[in-house]
This record gives structure tokens, sequence and C-alpha cells, in this order.
């Protein structure tokens, strides 16, 4: 059946009813055509008629018949009728049987029948007469064939016939055709559809080379398609790393428990136990809790907390709090502001980027080493740099660092839950800042922050094509 | 004896809650939604309330807000699953005077719950004094007896923030909230710790009786009554 489904379709439909109004509208055109001639036709025998009359009525009466019969021998056409009467009626002259009754005699011209005296076989002609009683009683009548009107009337069929009905018929078939590509169109995309939603998530719709509307239908679904996956990956990746991150403390948390409930002999065995299992726990807590907060600024919600915030402020800050650590592991931790800067952001996460980054890099970097942290200002940007004698991000590395719960082979060893780097980059994105990981060696990365009319700034697109070039490569 | 009116509708949190609480020697009233639980609320006058925020009946925070229209000022601990940053300044703003995010550890809850019983009164008063140590406000100098301490400015808030609440346990979080402003938890744990022993090596001088008190587990303490 699905044939004929174009029938019903709306392309068709549509096809039909154009098609329908077009021939009306020939068909009329046509109509006013034919009338307008054969009014004209009839007018012109009307008058050339009364002006036969006027002529042969001027004649005096002796002329009269030789007239008549020299105006009808010169009619080779046969169109032209001419009768003159006496005053009872009677014949004089002519090719009209008797004077019609329905005919008044002022010389008006209607349309009349007429007994010829040659009657030819087909058909009464159609008639234009007039008559006029003459001078000394006699009746004269003059009439004309107008049966052209027919000739026109059939020739104005046969041309509809000839242009119409060809052009309703392309008009269907093309609406046909119309239809049916649609449809087939349609049909196809329903099944990319279909095999997209059981599941095939790298399906397309089809996006042929020409740009009409369709094609950019299917190029803007294509390339919310092409999100999609990116994101369903994304989340499929990250929700095996949550199941592994998550396994390993509750792994521990479960062994020391498990060990305790035999083991443990005195009441302290059995705290030190319970104490491992708390920390294993409390673990996986912290893993959950940083997942949420990322899921959280990620999602965009928290513009609410935006003012201007003193960059160069929390860049101390961030200092004071670490210094200490860093002494304790042997690491210089130095701040070099060059001037004030204000941007448009919130406090609390901006602090929470610098802090983390800073943590980072005393974290990685080994005893005797140093970490920078910079302030460059320009004219309507500014630099935060983090820089560090540690190993650095080599190039490899540098896109998997910002995912979740990566954490470098070398670096397994250390504590952290390896959200790090993925919470900043999200911040750093949520203010539409960029987040920069230089080449090793040596530890750097830095966050170009806007400083210039940062108030009406959305937070930037660009994280689009960074995500798919990130997950290209993964 | 402190009475503490306990609205949560999980009985088995409630359970533990009530428990530990009454460890700790206070009376604690447990109901298990937010129209009983301001009922009571406002018929026993309790001297501080925990109010989860999910409540069959009322929400927690409607609770809150009805309690601060009659203008009953018992502080508040708001419980909550909702972690987000901006459901905690919602739960601040409706009337809470502290926010905890489940799953929250007992210990944490008590010392938040002390806290609030005994908020330090804003003294216009320009020296703190807690047992032998003094503090100048205005100066910004720290002495022990006759010893004068030397101390850093993010030392000073730090033992100012513990002077006032001296006696009362001070767990990590609540440092790292209040002393420091962080608003999330930084990824080097021991953060507070080592800020703590800088601070202690410095107030507990050789052969003088510890001040600072590491509790294993939990936080610090500041020991002034002996």
């Amino acid at each position: 059946m699905r044939q004929f489904h174009f029938i019903r379709s709306n392309t068709f439909l549509w096809a039909l009813a154009v098609a329908a109004a077009f021939a009306l509208f020939v068909v009329g055109l046509f109509a006013f055509i034919y009338w307008k001639i054969d009014d004209y036709l009839i007018v012109r025998s009307d008058r050339m008629i009364t002006t036969q009359i006027d002529f042969l009525a001027r004649l005096p009466s002796a002329r009269r018949v030789n007239a008549i019969t020299d105006h009808l021998e010169q009619d080779s056409r046969g169109v032209q009728y001419a009768g003159l009467f006496d005053a009872a009626g009677a014949r004089l002259a002519g090719n009209i049987e008797r004077v019609p009754q329905e005919l008044e005699l002022d010389g008006v011209v209607q349309g009349v029948r007429l007994d010829r005296i040659t009657q030819s076989t087909d058909h009464d002609p159609v008639v234009r007469a007039g008559a006029r009683r003459l001078e000394g009683g006699a009746i004269l009548v003059m009439g004309r064939n107008v049966d052209e009107t027919r000739e026109i009337s059939s020739v104005v069929g046969q041309a509809l016939a000839l242009g119409l009905l060809p052009a309703f018929c392309l008009c269907l078939l093309a609406g046909a055709g119309l239809s049916i590509r649609a449809q087939r169109r349609v049909e196809e995309v329903n099944q990319r559809v279909r095999r997209i939603v059981a599941g095939d998530l790298r399906e397309r719709l089809p996006q042929d080379n020409v740009d009409d509307p369709f094609a950019r239908l299917a190029g803007i679904v294509n390339g919310m398609l092409d999100e999609m996956e990116t994101m369903i990956n994304a989340l499929t990746g990250v929700g095996n790393d949550i199941a592994h991150d998550l396994r390993t403390p509750l792994t521990r948390a479960r062994l020391a428990l498990e060990r305790g409930r035999t083991h443990a002999a005195t009441l302290e065995q059995l705290h030190e136990v319970v104490d491992k299992a708390v920390a294993g726990i409390d673990q996986s807590l912290a893993i959950v809790t940083a997942l949420l907060r990322l899921a959280e600024i990620e999602n965009n919600r928290r513009m609410a907390g935006f003012g201007d915030v003193a960059l160069d402020e929390i860049l101390r800050e961030v200092c004071d709090v670490y210094e200490p650590i860093a002494e304790d592991k042997n690491v210089a931790l130095g701040v070099a502001i060059d001037r004030e800067v204000q941007v448009w952001g919130d406090r609390d996460l901006l602090f929470e980027a610098v802090a983390n980054l800073v943590d980072n890099a005393v974290k990685f970097t080994p005893a005797g080493g140093m970490v920078r942290l910079e302030l460059v200002s320009a004219d309507k940007t500014a630099l935060v740099r983090v820089s560090d004698t540690g190993p650095g991000i080599n190039e490899q590395e540098r896109e998997a660092v910002l995912r979740r719960f990566y954490r470098s082979d070398k670096m397994r060893h250390t504590p952290g839950v390896g959200l790090g780097l993925s919470l900043v980059a999200a911040i750093v994105k949520l203010h539409g800042f960029r987040l920069i990981i230089c080449p090793a060696p040596g530890g750097r990365v830095e966050i170009l922050v806007s400083t210039g009319a940062t108030r009406d700034r959305a937070p930037a697109p660009q994280s689009r094509i960074a995500r798919h070039a990130r997950l290209d490569r993964t | 004896m402190t009475r503490i009116l306990l609205i949560e509708d999980d009985a088995e949190t409630a359970e533990s809650v009530i428990a530990e609480l009454a460890d700790r020697g206070f009376e604690v009233q447990w109901s298990p939604d937010g129209i009983d639980g301001l009922d009571r609320a406002r018929s026993s006058c309790p001297d501080a309330l925990i109010v989860d925020r999910m409540l069959p009946g009322m929400d927690g925070l409607t609770v809150i807000e009805a309690l601060r229209k009659d203008e009953v000022g018992t502080p508040v601990l708001v419980l909550s699953a909702l972690g987000a940053v901006d459901d905690r300044v919602r739960g601040l703003r409706m009337g809470g005077d502290d926010y905890l995010t489940k799953p929250f550890a007992l210990v944490e809850l008590v010392a938040r719950i002390e806290a609030l019983l005994r908020r330090p009164t804003d003294s216009r008063e320009t020296t703190l004094r807690a047992g032998p140590l003094e503090l100048d406000l205005i100066d910004r100098t720290a002495r022990r007896g006759e010893r004068e301490i030397d101390l850093l400015p993010r030392e000073f808030r730090l033992l100012e923030y513990m002077m006032r609440r001296s006696d009362q346990l001070l767990t990590r979080a609540m440092l790292l909230e209040e002393v420091w402003n962080y608003k999330f938890v930084p990824a080097t744990t021991n953060l507070i710790d080592v800020h703590m022993g800088r601070l202690r090596h410095k107030v507990d001088g050789p052969g003088e009786v510890q001040l600072i008190h590491n509790v294993r587990g939990s936080g610090f303490l500041l020991r002034v009554r002996q």
C-alpha cells in the first residue's frame, strides 16, 4: 500500500489543489476570451447589416432587386441573407422565404430564425438580421450568418484540450513526484531515527550536498546527534571511571571490616579496623561529593554568585593557605602580581580553581623545587599562571588530564580523587575563560581571563569543539 | 538539661542522632514530619532545632520560615541531602543557622550543635582572653602569660576563632568554612592539620601545658578549662 501513500500526502494534495486552481483560472480566461470575441463579431455584423439596409433603402426602388441579387452573388461563403418583399409580404428578390414574424420592421438588428430558400441540411444557422419598411411599402430584410462564433468556440475548446489537459497532468505528475520524493526522504529519516533510538549512536540522517531546507534540517539534527554521541560516550566513560574509583576505597573498607570481625581481639584493634573502614567510606563519599560539584558547575546553574572579584586577592589568599604545606615539602611557593585585576565571576569558584592548581603544583613538585603563582595583566585580559619545577604534563597527557579521574600512571600512588583539573576546567568554562596547559618540562597551567566588559559576556561557546577534539583522541 | 528537637523523617538516621546526642547529655525530642515538628517547636520551646530539608507534610525550610516569622530565635541546624552550594545558601537565607550535608559524621553534627548552643557573643572588647592566652585585637598581638607569641595574620585569625570557641570541638570542615572561607573540600586533606601544627608549635611552648588538642578523627580543641 505504500506506493499509494503519496495520494494522501500533504504535498500531493497541495499539488492537486494548485492544479485545480490553475485549471479553473485557464477555463475562466478562455471563457472570457470567447465571450469577448463573440461579442465583437456580433457587434461587427450588426453594424454591417445596418449599413447594408441603409444603403439599399437609399437606392431607388427599381434598382433594389438588382442590387440585392448582386450582393448575394458576391457572397461566395453564403453567409449573407437578403430579402425584398412587397407590402403584403410576397417575395420580390433575395434568398429569404418570408419575413420572420419576430422581426420588428424598424431596422434594429437581432438574433432571429430565417427561412431560407436553399435550406442547407445540417443545422439552423445562428443569424443576426434586421428589417425595415421602405418608402413605397416594400419590406427589406438583411441578415448575416454569425456561425463563426461556433467555430471560435470549437477552436477555443481545442486549445483548452491541447493546453490545459497536459498542463493539468503535468501538475499532478509533479505533485506526485515531489510527494513521493518527500515521502522517501521522510521514510529514510524515519528508518535511521529508528536505528538511533534502538541504540546505534553512530547513525546519521542523510545529508545530500544540496542546499535545501530539508538538507539543512538534517545538518542541524546531525550536529545535535554528534554532540549527544560525544556526551553519551563521555558519560559512559565517566560511569566506568566512577565505578572503578569507588570500588577501591570500598574494597579497602570491606576487607578491613571482614578481617576485623574475625581477627580483632581487643577493643583497640576493633577501633583501628573501624577507623580504616570509615576512612574508606569517607573517600568514597569525597568522590561522590566532588562529582556532584562538578555536575553542578558544568550544568551552569551557578551564575547566581557572580560579582566583581579581585583576582590578586584570591592569589594572595591561596598562597597564604598553601605556604605551610609547601614549606613542609621543602618547596618554595612564591606569588608575583604586577597589578590589581578585577574580573566578573564567582569568588568561591575562582578561589577553588586557583587553589586546585596550586594544590596540584605543590603535590607534584619534588622537594627543593619551586612553585610560582603569577598574575600577568594585559589590556583586556589577564593571565593567572601556576608554574612549577615538577615533571609537568607531557603532550599525550595534556587532553587526558582534563578527563574525570584521569591520573597519570606515574602518579597513581599520590592521594587524591583525580577530579581536580576537570573541576578547574569546568569552572574556567563557566566563566568563559580559557584554560591553557603548557607543555613539559616543568608544570605550567594558565587561565586566560578577560577583564574588560565581562558583565555582558555569556560563557564561551567554544567548549564544544574542544570537547570534540578531546573525544576524538580518546 | 539542654533540649533539642529533631525533625527528621528517616527513623534510622533519627535513631543514631538521638542516641549520640543522648550520650552527650542532651535531651532529644523527635518528630518525623514537618507539621508535627512545627507544633512541637512552638509548644515545647527547645534550645536548638535540627531540621531535615525534605520532610513529609511540610518542607523543612518552610518550618524554619514559619518559626522565624513568629520571632522564634532558636538556633537551627539544617540537614540536607542536597549538597549544592546554592541550596546551602538558600537554607541559610531562610533562617537556618548552620547547614550540614548528608551523609555526615555524628561528631560533626554534635560539634556544630554545641557551637550553635554556645555562640560567641560579639564582644566589643578589644582584648580576647582564654585561659593563659590573650589576644589584642587592635594591635594584633598575642601573649601566653608573659610570653609574647609572634603570629602570622592567618595564624592570628585561627587562634582568634578558637579562643572565641574555647573548650569546643572544632571540626576540620568548620574551620575550613569559618576561618579560610572554603566552600569546598581541598584536595590536600591535611591542609588544616598543617596550619594547626604551626599554630600549636607557637602556642604550646616546651614545658607548657598543652592547650591545642587534636581530637582523633574529628578535629581540634582549645582546652582552657583544666
